[in-house]
């Protein structure tokens, strides 16, 4: 964890991260502005029948196929309908060193923000209903804890 | 134009140029009599002598000289190649290779070794000392003749073109005049009269005399870049055979004006009638058929990501032409229908050319491991023979470059581990010369490449003792012959006692397995002990674009690809009724079938009227049964991504007319599916 926070305190500005804020269920996520492509309207996805649970179906942005990923089942939320508010974030992982376009669910994206390392939080071992290491740090965002994943893990 | 290293050029043109020269050497080992190799190897030799010292690579050229020489007389036919001389000769091209990719690094000393082995070959009595003398001038072919050589006598004509090429006899004679004191005197009886005579053609002819203790290579170096261009005759000029130069300011002003070129530079006088006369009929040299001949087929070289790019658009186009058929066909306006359908013929032929343009024939792959079993045949010293076929078979560029390293190791090892040795091989009463067989052929939408050697195949004992050494299967667990086999494809897993530089070290087959894998392909591994062992690699026939049939299974839509396809039935009411037996009756035959809407656990109502989809992979049928045939869809394929690597029945996807994403199903490991739930049917029945 710690050497995942040295690598991105250097490639930004020394405690502030541009982050893209998402909701998922009741909780607030932030995503490295840097590895986001796109935000889109949701669109159906194609189911994969023997897909991992959490990679159910594959999708057409721009021509091109990309996995959806549906983070809900990842951490053992419920899987509510689109709403009015619902997007796909595209998002740029690294899966054995070759970068990867991924459609991500979100029941609402927030905004565009900067978040401060200074308010970084222990990740508590107890209280929290899904894995550790799927979580880089938990921060402070307006009086309210958001994560920050770790998606390389969570979709590896 | 544009700006490209023309050094880049020439090392790639010479890199084909090489395949050629190789290929003829080994054909020559086999058939030695055959005239028209050795002058398809000195034809290449030619020209990466000419181009190499045109692009500056003067080492390449000079040494090619002396090689050129060297072989001359293998070419006038007046020894034989041997298997040693084709030895010689294939690492005399390896240098040669080597002068041209990493000349800094290459020594000298290499290549005077070669060219002093070539020359023991081609005249034990007279030709090493002459071959290590000197790396540059070669050794001088003295006429035994008791008459003392002065100098040579030429007579030579251009094709009418050579001025359009670029080329100025002129200067050629100036090079003439360099090695010794020339007489040249032009022969002016081709020009024809004034309103027949094309300013741009030339009609000269030369007739000269030269002075020199030159030898014959020297002068064939004058006109080393338009020797095909040209017919020559040499002969040796004796004492007081022809007049000695006259010295300028007696010559008389020519009375005829050549009209082409316009100013004759060097000094002419009337011909000597006497030796143009003795001289014998002009021959056009047999070594170097006019190039033209070879260039049946124009061809335009384009880089290889150009080709992508433009797969890449056709894809695109592929995809919205399918959307405009789609709208078209909801609609009413007939005008537009019949765009569509326009489109949808030029887009399909466009999609053809393109696809076209990508294929390549196996027989360029293959030709590159002639040399490798030469060479371990050699090293190994078990002599194999190697047969090829099916060398037309078209794959897709990207994918013969991907099967290079493969075939290698699996030719390795057939050599290395499947041929025995020769005493081995006559123990149990075969020839002693092993044999390899390389062969592509079609079947389907695959292209089978196998490789088959007539050694003492597979061992399955010992296979399995290993694999249980390492842990991969219980002791006494049964496992058929065929699961054994499959350890072979573990990573790090090697039977062989003694590992040799070639092959046991265990790293191959697995990456072997993985490369072919990769491209959607499968590899097949059957053994005869005592006999034979074959290893067949099963490649889809493209990598980009297919046809399909689109299918619909509950809500989702799926590609079959068409090439796989066979028939469509219906399925019937009495096979819809027995749920307990999963066979089709077609004409007679037991076809085993398999319900999509299970595999892929479809939501919604089955159809009520199930069809089937019976596909095959080369011998084996299996029927797939659907909601709903929707038709005809041109796939482009888009690879599935890493996080789906762990689905195995579909080979990729593609987007349908509407937008969205749609499955390709992947008939092999659908048909390896059918059969398993057969056999397990079969089994539970018996």
């Amino acid at each position: 964890m710690n050497s995942d926070r040295v690598r991105s305190a250097a490639d930004g500005d020394a405690d502030a991260m541009q982050v893209v804020m998402i909701g998922l269920g009741d909780e607030k996520f932030a995503l490295d502005a840097g590895t986001v492509r796109e935000i889109i309207d949701p669109i159906p996805a194609t189911k994969v029948a023997g897909a991992k649970a959490f990679v159910p179906g594959v999708i057409n942005v721009r021509g091109n196929v990309i996995p959806f990923a549906d983070l809900r089942i990842r951490f053992g939320m419920p899987v509510l309908s689109h709403t009015a508010d619902s997007r796909i974030v595209v998002i740029e992982v690294r899966i054995d060193n070759e970068p990867v376009l991924v459609g991500v669910s979100a029941d609402r994206v927030y905004e565009v923000t900067e978040i401060s390392r200074t308010d970084v939080q222990q990740t508590p071992r107890v209280g929290m209903h899904w894995r550790p290491e799927y979580i880089r740090f938990i921060t402070k965002w307006r009086d309210e804890f958001v994560v920050v994943p770790n998606m390389e893990r969570i979709l590896n | 134009m544009t700006t490209i290293d023309p050094a880049a050029v020439f090392r790639q043109e010479a890199a084909e140029l090489f395949e050629v020269l190789e290929a003829a050497l080994l054909d020559l080992g086999q058939n030695p009599d055959d005239r028209e190799l050795v002058d398809s190897a000195f034809r290449a030799l030619h020209t990466i002598k000419g181009s190499g010292a045109m692009f500056g690579f003067d080492k390449v050229a000079s040494f090619t000289h002396e090689f050129e020489t060297a072989f001359e007389r293998v070419r006038k036919g007046e020894i034989k190649p041997t298997q040693d001389l084709v030895s010689v000769a294939l690492a005399a091209k390896d240098y040669i290779r080597a002068l041209i990719e990493t000349p800094d690094e290459t020594d000298t000393i290499i290549g005077d070794a070669i060219l002093a082995d070539l020359s023991r070959f081609v005249s034990p009595a007279e030709a090493v000392e002459a071959a290590v003398s000197s790396p540059v001038s070669s050794p001088a072919s003295t006429p035994m003749s008791e008459r003392r050589q002065v100098g040579w006598h030429l007579r030579f004509e251009f094709d009418a073109q050579i001025l359009r090429n670029g080329s100025n006899p002129l200067d050629l004679l100036d090079d003439l005049s360099k090695l010794g004191s020339c007489f040249a005197t032009p022969l002016t009886d081709g020009i024809p009269f004034l309103d027949e005579l094309v300013p741009e053609d030339c009609y000269l002819k030369w007739d000269v005399s030269l002075h020199s203790d030159c030898d014959k290579a020297a002068i064939d170096d004058v006109f080393m870049f338009v020797v095909d261009e040209m017919q020559l005759v040499l002969e040796p000029l004796f004492e007081g055979e022809a007049p000695q130069p006259v010295p300028m300011l007696d010559l008389p002003e020519v009375s005829i004006v050549p009209p082409e070129p316009p100013q004759v530079a060097e000094p002419t006088t009337p011909a000597p009638q006497p030796a143009a006369a003795a001289a014998p009929a002009v021959e056009r040299r047999s070594g170097e058929p006019r190039r033209a001949d070879d260039r049946g087929i124009a061809t335009v070289r384009v880089q290889a990501e150009r080709l992508d790019e433009l797969m890449d658009r056709v894809g695109e186009l592929v995809i919205a032409q399918a959307r405009l058929s789609q709208l078209a066909a909801s609609g009413n306006d007939i005008s537009i229908k019949l765009i569509a359908e326009e489109i949808e013929r030029l887009a399909s032929s466009l999609r053809d050319t393109t696809m076209g343009a990508r294929m390549v024939p196996i027989g360029s792959l293959f030709g590159r491991f002639r040399r490798l079993v030469h060479d371990l045949s050699r090293d190994l010293s078990k002599p194999v023979e190697f047969v090829t076929s099916g060398e037309d078979t078209e794959l897709d560029k990207t994918m013969i470059e991907c099967l290079a390293d493969p075939l290698v190791h699996l030719i390795r090892n057939a050599i290395d581990h499947g041929i025995e040795p020769p005493a081995a091989r006559a123990a149990a009463g075969k020839p002693e010369q092993g044999r390899i067989e390389l062969a592509a052929v079609h079947a389907g939408a695959q292209v089978l490449v196998t490789v088959k050697d007539n050694g003492g195949g597979l061992n399955t004992a010992r296979i399995r003792a290993k694999a249980e050494e390492q842990g991969l299967i219980a002791p006494g667990a049964s496992a058929t012959d065929q699961e054994i086999h499959q350890f072979l494809f573990h990573p790090g897993f090697s039977t062989a006692q003694t590992i040799s530089a070639l092959s046991g070290r265990g790293v191959g087959m697995d990456v072997v397995k993985r490369t072919i894998e990769n491209m959607r392909g499968s590899i097949d591994l059957s053994t005869v002990t005592g006999e034979s062992t074959t290893i067949t690699l099963r490649l889809p026939l493209t990598l980009a674009i297919i046809e399909g049939l689109l299918i619909r299974v509950g809500s989702g839509r799926y590609i079959i690809p068409l090439s796989a396809v066979e028939e469509c039935v219906e399925l019937t009411a009495e096979d819809e009724r027995s749920r307990s037996r999963n066979f089709l009756n077609v004409r007679g035959n037991l076809v085993p079938f398999l319900r999509l809407r299970d595999v892929f656990d479809a939501d919604g109502e089955p159809d009520q009227h199930q069809k089937t989809i019976i596909i095959s992979t080369g011998e084996t049928r299996v029927g797939l049964v659907a909601d709903q045939i929707i038709g005809n869809h041109q796939t482009v394929i888009k690879s599935l991504s890493k996080l789906h690597s762990n689905v195995t029945i579909f080979s990729g996807a593609t987007i349908l007319g509407d937008g969205t994403a749609a499955l390709i199903l992947d008939v092999v490991q659908l048909v390896a599916l059918a059969q398993a739930q057969a056999e397990k049917q079969m089994s539970e029945a018996a």
